[in-house]
């Protein structure tokens, strides 16, 4: 009741529409559920009725309560079933769609992403969105039928005391308005304040090693009691408001059962004399009286499921990314652009070392990820070496790592290769007698790489080139390196480059020198035979 | 900042927050509260149902024969509304007062969480797991599973026993052969909900180990998208990533399934105990009036039997909050009381490292023996590649870790690592900002605005913080680039009152000229105290350099 249904987003259109044929079923299914508890309700209120009156035990209407109870269970439990496969169903198209769009963004916008904030978006998004359109539909579609169902049940039993539960609908929906109105402004005034709150904790837990650096503790215990303190008094007082709408179908529920209670009490009586309510049979009055709540009890469990629809809606405007169309690779600064297109005449070895150089920002890094094929966005296209079909290698200290051992690191994305090859490789980077990476091939690496140092990234980086084939791209190899491991690296590369062109961005003087051809992009000229060794 | 509820002024040094007999003892009376306030609700829907049945099979008999006239209506017509308001009112009181109760018990076990977590030694180690948004978010769903568990395990299942109990007395009162089919299903359906908990639980082990193996693998994949962009493994990495993702799902499906099948038996519950207590009433000789105690016991049954759907709600939060336990755990258990970490005003003169060698994070002793003298006024660089040990020293002399070998004294006297701490303020090179005010990120509660304002000043960031709304504006990590964020770190160090103050990596992040011209500023203001920082640029000239 509180969130604008105004134009649903990408994410929550796409999630609709594959919830789509599964919520027909589970409707149906429901339905039928429903109408199994409507059955029961009859043949209970039947067989006691008749058994109470007439002193009879009656087991058709008993075998007919116990039949609609087992259909109605099991329409129920391949409905709730239908429905986990359903959300399981969306969660995994929306991870499908996700993945196509991580997959085919520029790596540039991709990593202007805060990163943590994007993993943990996919990893509890899509679950929440699948909630939202499956159980959440379903339950607002069965609000819809519920009510009906159990009115035209009562109405061959008595059409006046279904006419009675339909009036009570108008007088609901006053209250609701009402109440709806209430909790919204109440929870927008508290909104901004408890957002603020209710990140404080995870925020403080975050920035732990801060707070004990900074001998803050003290100070932020306090301000954390008294923060979590205002928080929950907070959130009390929207729940207060909150509750009033279970609040209202309980009471209208309640009171249905009290008030046709006592109505149909006194037609049996003979004390009233409204028709519908008078010379009933006692199973009719039961049957009555068992059927009001189903009336309203679809409401219940629409307002029991508001936190599904916030999460669901919440998670949808997250989603709503990877449905927008790619976006043209960011341009990039005139000046970087400008030494890009002169880079474009280039001819290229098939073999050799060419270094990249020249100042920070002046688009090393831009140039010799263009060269590899890597976000070929907006702007010059610098015509890199012919490396389609060929295995690329590309060196730097972003390299992925995975949890496991060296060797597994190492043979990661390489083709499998004998153990003395990778201790020969490994050796001649000075990876297996490390002080800080014992236990040579099988030193233990944990996950995400968190024990490497960029140093150490880095030579996996290059042993895993020297394992591979085909043209290799450096990012400043050597930075961050001791002097040794530079020198390791360096003549590591020197070899490679006898068989297969490898092309470095480098600061490093020694190993440009070292290059059979350089591009300086600081030069006023660039060229063009420059690379042609 | 209106809205955020500030302790009370100068109320420093407050005692830890341990959970006190006084505050459980509250707890507990909130907690009567609202069971009280439960039981009454379900009790008066028990009676709603049971006596409006018993009320139209009385008058349906009555009205048959000449005793119409003669019957009692008002006082069951009253019974019905008082009890149709109590169970109302009382449901929304259960409600309100078991939130309340929940809450202000989230309250004190969050801040007991907090103080665990500040002594658990991962803090101080390398690398803080949980500043990542991902694992922060996992831990964040453990203490809220664990927050929850007296709200939607024992309280619901509390409440539900006392129904139960109460309908169970009174059927052996109505029609005692009805107890015993009752009891057979009570525990048919607590085997099955004891089976399904065992599937639930393993849904929800692999559901945790899909998520954490699916978020670990996604969080490598995009540190490294331009290797394997460039490499044609973007593909790959990225789908394997995303496989533990909908693996998560999966298991989470195969939980829906069993929750679904213990709400089909659950379901069952109030339908067989009506029709038992009838049948039972019936074939005992029962006639007429005489089966009204059992039609009231038995639609009681009935009412009971809906609030019985919560079962399978409580079997799973069951399962979430003893994994949460069994996360949580990790950070909490065996820490012993705080420490405390207010700053020891006492001035240090030299601090000297003794035959010290530091430890990697197995423990084996790394670098080189260390064996010199820290000086008041004589600014020191430590030097050395990545990997050489530069913040394992730096955490080292300020008592965060333990040394491997030898011994760290200050002016002379070998001090423990707490006391050490005390003294020493340490300038992280990944310090986080706190989404709180600028001045509470200054962690300087007795400088003037005057010197906050020059401490911003000297990391030259004074005129972004005037511009973004000054002292009082509220700031957070994702508003400040890694240079504003470095820049406001080392105005910490500024304002610090510690004597010896340790940079890790202070220029990382800014350009090499305003790196320089605000570690000068910073050497010039700490001259009469001891100055390191770890650098892999070369260092300031004139500092004493210590390579590594």
């Amino acid at each position: 009741m509180t969130s604008s249904r105004d134009r649903p987003g990408p994410a929550l259109s796409f999630a609709r529409a594959s919830a789509r044929r599964d919520g027909r079923a589970i409707f149906l299914l429901d339905a039928l559920r429903t109408t199994g508890r409507l059955g029961f309700a009859a043949g209970l209120a039947l067989t006691a009725g008749r058994m109470i009156e007439a002193g009879t035990l009656e087991p058709a209407p008993l075998a007919g309560a116990f039949g609609a109870l087992l259909v109605g269970g099991a329409a129920g439990w391949v409905a709730a079933r239908r429905a986990a496969r359903a959300e399981a169903g969306v969660a995994a198209a929306v991870l499908s769609q996700a993945e196509a769009r991580l997959c085919e963004m520029p790596v540039r916008d991709l990593a202007g992403r805060p990163r943590g904030a994007l993993v943990a978006g996919i990893q509890r998004h899509p679950g929440a969105l699948a909630r939202l359109v499956v159980s959440h539909a379903g339950a607002r579609r069965t609000m819809a039928l519920g009510p009906l169902l159990a009115v035209a049940a009562i109405a061959p039993v008595s059409w006046e005391a279904a006419a009675a539960l339909i009036l009570a609908m108008p007088l609901m929906i006053v209250f609701f308005a009402l109440v709806g109105g209430l909790i919204q402004k109440r929870a927008d005034t508290r909104e901004a304040a408890l957002g603020r709150l209710a990140a404080q904790f995870s925020d403080r837990v975050r920035a732990l090693p801060t707070i004990l650096a900074n001998h803050g503790l003290e100070r932020e215990t306090q301000r954390l009691e008294a923060r979590i303190g205002a928080y929950a008094r907070g959130t009390m007082s929207v729940l207060a408001v909150a509750f009033l709408n279970s609040g209202i179908l309980d009471f209208f529920s309640s009171l249905s059962i009290a008030v046709l209670a006592v109505f149909l009490g006194l037609g049996h009586l003979g004390l009233l004399n409204v028709p519908g309510f008078d010379h009933l049979a006692l199973w009719q009055s039961l049957f009555i009286l068992l059927v009001a709540p189903e009336y309203f009890a679809p409401f219940r469990r629409y307002a029991e499921l508001y936190h599904a629809k916030a999460e669901g809606a919440a998670a949808a405007e997250a989603l709503d990314w990877i449905f927008a169309p790619v976006a043209e690779g960011r341009a990039l600064p005139d000046a970087v652009d400008a030494r890009l297109a002169a880079t474009t005449g280039l001819t290229w070895p098939t073999t050799g070392l060419v270094a990249i150089t020249g100042a920070s920002g002046t688009g090393k890094t831009t140039l010799l990820r263009r060269l590899a094929g890597v976000d070929t966005g907006a702007g010059a296209q610098p015509v890199g070496p012919p490396i389609a079909g060929e295995r690329v290698s590309w060196v730097s200290t972003e390299t992925d790592v995975a949890a496991g051992t060296l060797s597994d690191a190492l043979v990661r994305g390489t083709d499998a290769i004998d153990r003395d090859g990778l201790t020969a490789v490994a050796g001649t980077l000075g990876l297996l007698d490390d002080a800080l990476l014992p236990g040579g091939l099988d030193a233990p690496i944990h996950s995400g790489g968190e024990n490497l140092s960029g140093g150490q990234r880095l030579r996996i980086a290059v042993a895993r080139m020297l394992l591979a084939t085909g043209p290799a791209f450096c990012d400043e190899p050597t930075a961050k390196l001791d002097a040794d491991n530079a020198e390791r690296v360096r003549r590591a590369l020197r070899l490679a480059a006898a068989s297969r062109l490898v092309v470095v961005a480098t600061h490093d003087a020694a190993l440009a020198a070292l290059a059979d051809a350089r591009i300086d992009l600081a030069a006023p000229q660039l060229r063009p035979e420059a690379v042609a060794a | 900042m209106s809205a955020i509820a500030e302790p009370a002024a100068g109320a420093p040094g407050r005692a830890a927050p341990e959970p006190s007999g006084t505050d459980r003892a509250a707890s507990a009376g909130r907690w009567r509260l609202a069971f009280f306030l439960a039981g009454l609700s379900l009790l008066a829907g028990i009676l709603l149902a049971s006596v409006s049945v018993w009320f139209l099979g009385a008058v349906a008999l009555a009205g048959a024969g000449s005793a119409a006239i003669a019957f009692d209506f008002h006082t069951p017509g009253a019974l019905v509304r008082l009890f149709a308001l109590t169970r109302t009112l009382g449901k929304y009181g259960e409600r309100l007062s078991g939130h309340a109760a929940a809450l202000a018990d989230q309250v004190s076990l969050r801040l007991t969480i907090f103080e665990a977590m500040t002594e658990a030694p991962a803090t101080r180690a390398a690398g803080w797991q949980l500043s990542r948004e991902e694992r922060l978010a996992d831990w964040l769903e453990d203490v809220e599973d664990r927050d929850d568990e007296r709200l939607r395990v024992q309280f619901p299942a509390a409440t539900l026993a006392f129904g139960f109990a109460l309908l169970f007395a009174a059927t052996l009162f109505a029609a005692p052969l009805a107890g015993a089919p009752i009891l057979v299903f009570v525990g048919t359906l607590l085997l099955l909900g004891r089976r399904a908990m065992g599937r639930i639980a393993a849904s929800e082990a692999a559901l945790r180990t899909a998520r954490r193996a699916g978020s670990s693998e996604l969080g490598t994949a995009l540190a490294a998208l331009v290797p394997l962009a460039a490499e044609r493994r973007r593909e790959e990495c990225l789908g394997s990533a995303l496989a533990g993702f909908r693996a998560a799902e999966a298991a989470r499906r195969r939980q829906a399934e069993a929750v679904a099948t213990l709400d089909l038996a659950a379901g069952f519950f109030g339908p067989i105990a009506v029709t038992a207590l009838m049948i039972a009433a019936f074939h005992a000789g029962a006639r007429g009036g005489a089966l009204l105690p059992a039609a009231f016991v038995g639609f009681g049954w009935l009412a009971l039997g809906e609030a019985a759907g919560a079962l399978s709600r409580i079997v799973v939060g069951r399962v979430k909050a003893k994994a949460a336990r069994a996360n949580l755990a990790v950070w909490t258990d065996g820490i012993a009381r705080p420490s405390g970490n207010s700053p020891a005003p006492a001035a240090v003169a030299e601090i000297g490292l003794r035959g010290l060698r530091v430890a990697a994070p197995d423990g084996r002793p790394i670098g080189r023996v260390l064996d010199l003298t820290f000086r008041r006024g004589r600014p020191t660089a430590v030097t050395g590649v990545s990997g050489s040990g530069k913040t394992t020293l730096l955490k080292t002399i300020a008592g965060w870790l333990d040394p491997a070998e030898g011994t760290v004294t200050i002016d002379g006297a070998g001090l423990d690592a707490a006391a050490r701490r005390r003294r020493v303020h340490l300038c992280l090179h990944d310090a986080a900002i706190l989404a709180d005010t600028v001045r509470a990120n200054l962690f300087a509660d007795g400088a003037s605005d005057a010197e906050l304002r020059a401490a911003l000043a000297a990391v030259e960031m004074d005129r972004r913080i005037a511009e973004g709304g000054g002292l009082d504006a509220w700031i957070t990590q994702d508003a400040l680039s890694l240079g504003e964020a470095q820049r406001l770190n080392l105005a910490r160090a500024f304002l610090t009152e510690a004597s010896v103050i340790l940079l890790d990596e202070p220029t990382e992040h800014l350009d090499a000229a305003q790196a320089i011209r605000i570690l000068a500023r910073l050497r010039l203001h700490a001259k009469d105290r001891i100055l390191v920082y770890a650098a892999h640029r070369p260092p300031l000239s004139g500092d004493a350099v210590v390579p590594l």
